[in-house]
């Protein structure tokens, strides 16, 4: 198994160590922001950022450096940096590791970010389940404030940054960041109609950048140790760094594995994660989290990165990778992710609200042996109605196990369905739909 | 400007306007649910996709600007695809009731299905079922019928800053509710009911009783405040069934509030009186029209002959319409003979329409709704715009939510959040004080104007002697006392002098709490003083507009129902006019007195007036005890009352004559900005009654002084040959500008007379400890005693309720629901009591809709130079029962 040098999880990979803000100090934590406050321009950051390649690891994969660049440059009223911490993507627990086991490497990136994009107050929005990750993150917050890492006049630099932590209250939209600002403002969280980007128009309408943890956490590596030593790693120009997949599903060693991005799904599955549980073959791969589409055993040599998944019919998304063996329904694989999708569709618009609701139903129908054949013409048809025409990208996620594993596995509904007609059960009645 | 094509056709629209505005204009209709010209949009129900060119995915129209070259295509088959889609989606969980449901034949939803869904649907699964909740007596929510487009939610914030409703629950689940587990609590204003485009909010005043398509409809006025909404009265076979109004109709612009939306059953209330009645033998009977007409001429020809015509005297209510008005004060100065004319209008409009004539020779305001929602700072004094004139107080939301105008507000009530709006919560700066000590913020604005060098430099120039008068007379008021009479710093009303003054636009609006209350004269022309210094007087869109309370106080003014003036209104003693109106009239006018409301009252007290007609006119039930109208009444040998219900002062009556109410007649209301608009009849007459205009016409025949007309419109025709301004009905107001030979004359000479009262800074009583200030107000539910026989107001208020400060009913002992006991020397009443937070401590308010027993309590004092009765407020204390 090749191994790779671990970048985001050295520290917490070391022996012993806690997370505390003395072990991170003693990694060489917070040398970035000292390096970066007041002796390097804002804008020569967001350059350094811009250089390093570094793209989103919340799910988009949009260039961080870009994205910060787009904040309006002689705007004087004050700017917000959001720290997205509300990973619900089914199949995906980095971020949770990165809260918990070393916080202060993500606070590090927020200083820095805060810095470069000259705001002065910053929000962690945590998923309201880490309740660890809240306590372990308001213990570090204290730390930091009391080091003087955060606060007022840092360092003695004169600048301002501060940092509450907010914690969400359960819903998977709230992830979508306009639906996170919604939020955090104490509204209802609902996607925002996009533009205005948050960039001009996010947090209380002010210039706004909402980053992932994982993103953020990379920030001080690029500032040590030079933006070309990042941007060499991975598969450049397009995709640099490293990528934490989240390995689960029907595999030996599922868990954590940072590694470089562009190695291939049969290298993460078979060397990294362990291979198969059981000496079954592998059926399908979901390469980016529930939002991605399905990939069969065919797909196994394609590289994990931002544009080898998105040309196979796929995304990188989040990093979440689900592994299952032969002898998975992939019927019911494509049901459970509906019910989490028809569960989590926040309701704003007409094709989504509706639509997961419709999906879910006959889906359940299908799974019980009382489908028809017209059933996967719908199928295809409302998910086609879905695709395009809402608000956020929710929509067009919600679809993905759907139409993939219909491209790819039609057959599996098909018997389904001629089950059900062989023994007459085409009842269509259903007990009413569990909400 | 931007050009586009939207389906082929040119369009030139102006930046910023959104695709489906621009489509709208170029009567192009692009389905949708969400959207709404009123509100913000919101891009959910994704019904009005369209396609436009170079941009990959269909857009939604109604959150797309449009853009210079844009070509945007709205019937193309991906676009009618999606529409096709979108409505599968929604009809797939509606439970198509279309047979039961109240929107049936007017809702967007079965239009849009009949466009563009086939008449089957693919949908087999079960379809999502909300539990049946009950929502209001007013309002029915079937939240399976809703479409969650959010327009009620939104309405509810953005136009009524309510906020009492909102989504609940997730996805396919969402559901709309109010927030609280008990019924709505809110302002009843309809707007939910109004803008929702399905039948998921419908009014129970009307459940079940209508197709849209049976309805006869009538646009008119609403009766129940001056704003002079325009609303439409939808009736089946003679009843009435519903009002509601067009989005972009009249003054209102599509708004009502819970007077105009529910409370137009007192119309057809049992009590109406069918037919006319008589005393004999001490009883009222019932009797013909020619009976009671015939008693009526005939013993006024009697006492007429026996003690002249300055012993008759006449009052009428400022509820009647134009046309009444003038047939009446004709009537009384022709048929009788007397220049004794009052009406309710003197309760506190003939205040502002005084003030405005003196400083700059109008009787109207100089600004219009318009200008209010263009106004960068508005300066509200004396009013709580809510509850009295609820749709002027949506121009000022909207000024201040929308176009981020600044608001500046003197009132009794302190910012708090309830289940109604409350207009201090918007304020920039709002200076809470006692009601007695509004004129001292006045005086403390007009001192910072002063001292800061915020003095209009032209008007400095012009008139340096009243610059200089009126500086002397703040000069010697001290910053110390005004600071100690209002309980705010001298740099809080420096701030706001400073944010008035610069202002672009500044318009003062200036409300009950001032015109009906001591010195209120005095302070209105003070105030005309502040936007003269701050030269925000004179110049388009600045002016001072005191709100009538009224539907026709301003109407009343101008077609001389007031003892100082004629028709126009002309003074009563100008010849000029006297010459003109003789000379129409072919008749002489009486050269005797104006006499106002109480000096009338006192006349029939001592015996000099003998015969009194009122029309529509209630002083016994309005004024307080003290005022002692019912000992007056009693003395008279004739007292003709033409009424809708049997009020208290009618049963004084010897002949009662059973009139029309508004939505039984036609002609005009003027309404507060002084918009003349046409009154059309919704309903037959009621039993035997009869326009107040046609019943004196009729007296005035047999008093053989005919003054008769066919209809309405020819009462009309003549009132437009007298009184400018009463041409066109109906469209905007055209706002007089301010006369500048009168400006000129105040400025050199008309400030001068009452200059010192009107800058002395009284030093306010003393308020003795344990002691509260009653104020009797207007509630936002109600008007007058009308409203009290409307079945959907008395759903929401159907008694008297003492409001108070949750910290002295803390003190007191008491929370809501208790009774308390509220007396001082004059009388007693016992009440229950509501906890409000937006009365200040020291303050209790009750309603003057139910006030018969704490009119007991009320003194009655005078103003000296306009002879307003200022009744509205007592020193009390509140006892737990």
């Amino acid at each position: 198994m090749p191994s790779y040098e671990p970048i985001l999880t050295k520290n917490m990979l070391t022996p012993g160590y806690t997370g505390s803000l003395v072990d991170y100090e003693r990694a060489g934590g917070y040398q970035a922001l000292r390096k970066v406050l007041g002796k390097i321009a804002p804008d020569d950051v967001t350059a350094m950022v811009i250089k390093s390649g570094l793209r989103g690891r919340g799910g988009a994969g949009f260039p961080t450096g870009v994205k910060w660049g787009f904040l309006p440059k002689d705007y004087t009223g004050p700017r917000y940096l959001c720290c997205n911490a509300d990973e619900s993507e089914p199949g995906t627990f980095k971020d949770r590791q990165l809260i918990e086991r070393d916080p202060h490497q993500m606070l590090e990136g927020m200083a820095i970010t805060c810095y470069a994009i000259g705001a002065e107050t910053a929000y962690i929005y945590i998923r309201g389940e880490f309740v660890l990750g809240a306590k372990i993150l308001e213990k570090a917050l204290a730390e930091a404030r009391a080091a003087g890492y955060i606060g007022r006049n840092i360092l003695g630099t004169g600048i301002n940054i501060e940092m509450w932590l907010h914690r969400g209250a359960g819903a998977y939209i709230c992830g979508e960041e306009t639906a996170l600002l919604e939020s955090l403002e104490g509204k209802r969280g609902l996607p925002r109609v996009k533009p205005p980007f948050p960039a001009t128009h996010g947090l209380y309408n002010k210039p706004t950048v909402v980053n992932n943890v994982e993103t953020l956490a990379n920030l001080p590596y690029i500032v040590n140790r030079g933006p070309e030593w990042f941007a060499s790693i991975g598969s450049p120009p397009k995709s640099t760094g490293t990528r934490i997949f989240c390995v689960s599903g029907h595999v030996k060693r599922p868990g954590n594995y940072e590694v470089p991005m562009g190695i291939t799904c049969r290298e993460l599955i078979f060397e990294h994660a362990g291979g198969m549980r059981s000496d079954k073959p592998l059926k399908a791969i979901i390469p980016g989290g529930a939002s991605a589409a399905f990939f069969t055993d065919q797909h196994l040599d394609v590289k994990l990165d931002f544009e080898s998944v998105a040309q196979a019919g796929s995304m990188l998304g989040s990093g979440g990778v689900t592994i299952m063996e032969e002898g998975t329904s992939m019927v019911w694989a494509a049901l459970r992710l509906m019910e989490f999708f028809y569960h989590e569709s926040c309701g704003k618009c007409t094709p989504c609200r509706e639509g997961t609701s419709w999906l879910v139903q006959t889906m359940r129908r299908i799974w019980t042996r009382r489908g028809r054949l017209e059933d996967l013409e719908t199928l295809t048809d409302l998910c086609q109605n879905i695709a395009g025409r809402t608000v956020c990208a929710f929509g067009d996620a919600a679809i993905a196990p759907i139409t993939s594993t219909l491209k790819h596995w039609r057959h599996e509904y098909e018997e389904l369905i001629r089950t059900a007609e062989a023994a007459g059960s085409a009842e269509l009645v259903m007990p009413a739909t569990r909400h | 400007m931007v050009k586009l094509t939207i389906d082929g056709v040119p369009i030139t629209a102006p930046k910023g306007t959104l695709v489906i505005e621009a489509a709208r204009q170029a009567g192009i209709m692009i389905p949708h649910f969400c959207y709404h010209p009123k509100l913000k949009w919101d891009a959910n129900c994704r019904m009005c996709l369209v396609e436009i060119e170079r941009v990959p995915k269909l857009q939604t129209s109604c959150s797309t600007p449009v853009a210079e070259g844009m070509v945007v295509r709205t019937a193309t088959t991906a676009v009618t695809q999606a529409h096709k889609s979108v409505l599968e989606f929604i009809l797939a969980n509606h439970p198509l009731d279309c047979p039961v449901c109240d929107q049936g034949g007017r809702c967007d939803l079965q239009d849009f299905s009949h466009e563009y869904t086939p008449t089957t649907s693919r949908f087999i699964e079960v379809k999502r079922i909300f539990p049946k909740e009950y929502f209001s007596a007013l309002i029915e929510t079937q939240m399976n019928r809703c479409v969650q487009c959010l327009r009620c939610v939104r309405y509810c914030d953005e136009v009524m800053d309510v906020k009492a409703l909102a989504p609940a629950g997730r996805g396919t689940m969402t559901e709309i509710k109010h927030f609280t587990h008990h019924e709505l609590d809110c302002e009843f204003c309809g707007g939910c009911v109004q803008i929702c485009p399905v039948g998921a909010i419908t009014s129970r005043l009307s459940m079940y009783e209508y197709r849209p398509w049976m309805l006869k409809r009538a646009d008119t006025i609403c009766t129940y405040c001056g704003d002079g909404c325009q609303i439409t009265i939808q009736t089946k076979e003679n009843k009435l069934i519903e009002v509601n109004t067009a989005h972009g109709a009249g003054r209102n612009n599509g708004d009502l509030c819970a007077r105009g939306f529910f409370g137009y059953h007192a119309s057809t209330h049992p009590d109406r009186l069918q037919h006319p009645l008589v005393r004999r033998n001490g009883e009222l009977v019932q009797a013909t029209w020619e009976e009671a007409l015939g008693f009526v001429a005939e013993t006024c020809i009697r006492l007429k002959m026996e003690h002249g015509a300055e012993a008759f005297a006449g009052l009428i209510a400022s509820r009647c319409t134009n046309e009444d008005l003038y047939v009446f004060q004709k009537f009384m100065r022709l048929a009788i003979g007397t220049n004794r004319i009052d009406s309710s209008a003197r309760y506190g409009q003939i205040n502002g329409v005084r003030a405005l004539r003196r400083v700059q020779g109008t009787h109207r305001w100089a600004v219009t709704f318009e200008d209010i929602v263009a106004a960068d700072a508005l300066l509200l004094v004396g009013t709580n715009i809510t509850e009295t004139n609820p749709i002027t107080g949506l121009k000022v939301k909207e000024a201040v939510k929308k176009r981020t105008a600044t608001l500046l507000t003197v009132d009794a009530l302190v910012p708090a959040v309830g289940t109604i709006s409350n207009i201090a919560n918007l304020a920039a700066h709002h200076f809470p004080v006692h009601p007695d000590r509004f004129g001292h913020v006045v005086l403390g604005l007009i001192k910072a104007v002063v001292e800061d060098g915020l003095v209009d430099q032209a008007l400095a120039h012009r008139a340096p002697a009243y610059v200089q008068a009126i500086g002397d007379a703040v000069q010697a008021l001290s910053w110390p006392a005004l600071e100690s009479a209002t309980g705010t710093t001298s740099g809080a009303l420096r701030e706001a002098a400073r944010i008035f003054a610069r202002a672009a636009r500044g318009v003062v609006l200036v409300g009950q709490g001032v015109l009906r209350s001591p010195g209120g004269y005095g302070l209105t022309t003070n105030l005309l003083d502040l936007l003269l210094l701050t030269g925000q007087h004179g110049r388009p869109g600045c002016g001072l507009a005191p709100l009538a309370e009224e539907n026709n106080d301003q109407g009343a003014v101008e077609m001389g129902t007031v003892a100082e003036y004629l028709p126009g209104p002309c003074d009563l003693n100008d010849p000029t006019a006297r010459e003109r109106i003789a000379g129409l009239w072919k008749e002489e006018l009486p050269k005797g007195p104006g006499r106002t409301l109480t000096e009338t009252l006192e006349e029939a007290r001592t015996g000099k007036v003998k015969a009194m007609f009122v029309v529509g006119e209630n002083p016994v039930g309005s004024l307080p005890h003290a005022a002692r109208a019912k000992d007056a009444l009693a003395q008279l040998e004739l007292l003709v009352c033409q009424e809708l219900f049997l009020t208290e002062t009618a049963a004084l009556a010897h002949v009662v004559l059973p009139a029309c109410s508004y939505a039984e007649k036609d002609g005009s209301f003027t309404n507060t900005e002084g918009l003349v608009q046409p009154v059309r009849r919704a309903i037959e007459p009621i039993g035997e009654s009869r326009p107040d205009w046609e019943i004196l016409s009729a007296l005035s025949v047999l008093m053989g002084y005919p003054i008769e007309y066919g209809d309405a419109k020819e009462i009309l025709k003549e009132i437009r040959s007298l009184i400018p301004g009463y041409g066109l009905l109906g469209a905007g107001p055209n706002p007089p500008r301010p006369d500048e030979a009168v400006v000129s004359r105040y400025l050199r000479e008309g400030y001068a007379e009452d200059l010192a009262n009107r800058y002395a800074a009284t030093q306010p009583t003393e308020k003795r400890t344990g002691h509260f200030t009653l104020l009797v107000t207007q509630s936002l539910f109600h008007s007058g005693k009308f409203s009290t026989r409307s079945t959907g107001l008395l759903e929401i208020q159907n008694t008297g309720v003492l409001g108070l400060n949750p910290a002295d009913a803390a003190r007191l002992g008491v929370t809501d629901g208790d009774r308390v006991r509220v007396s001082n020397t004059l009388g007693e009443l016992t009440a229950p009591i509501k906890l409000l937070e937006r009365i200040p401590e020291g303050l209790a308010v009750f309603p003057e809709h139910f006030d018969e027993e704490a009119r007991r309590l009320l003194g009655v004092s005078t103003d000296p130079q306009t002879r307003v009765p200022y009744c509205k407020s007592a020193q009390v204390v509140i006892e737990k029962l």
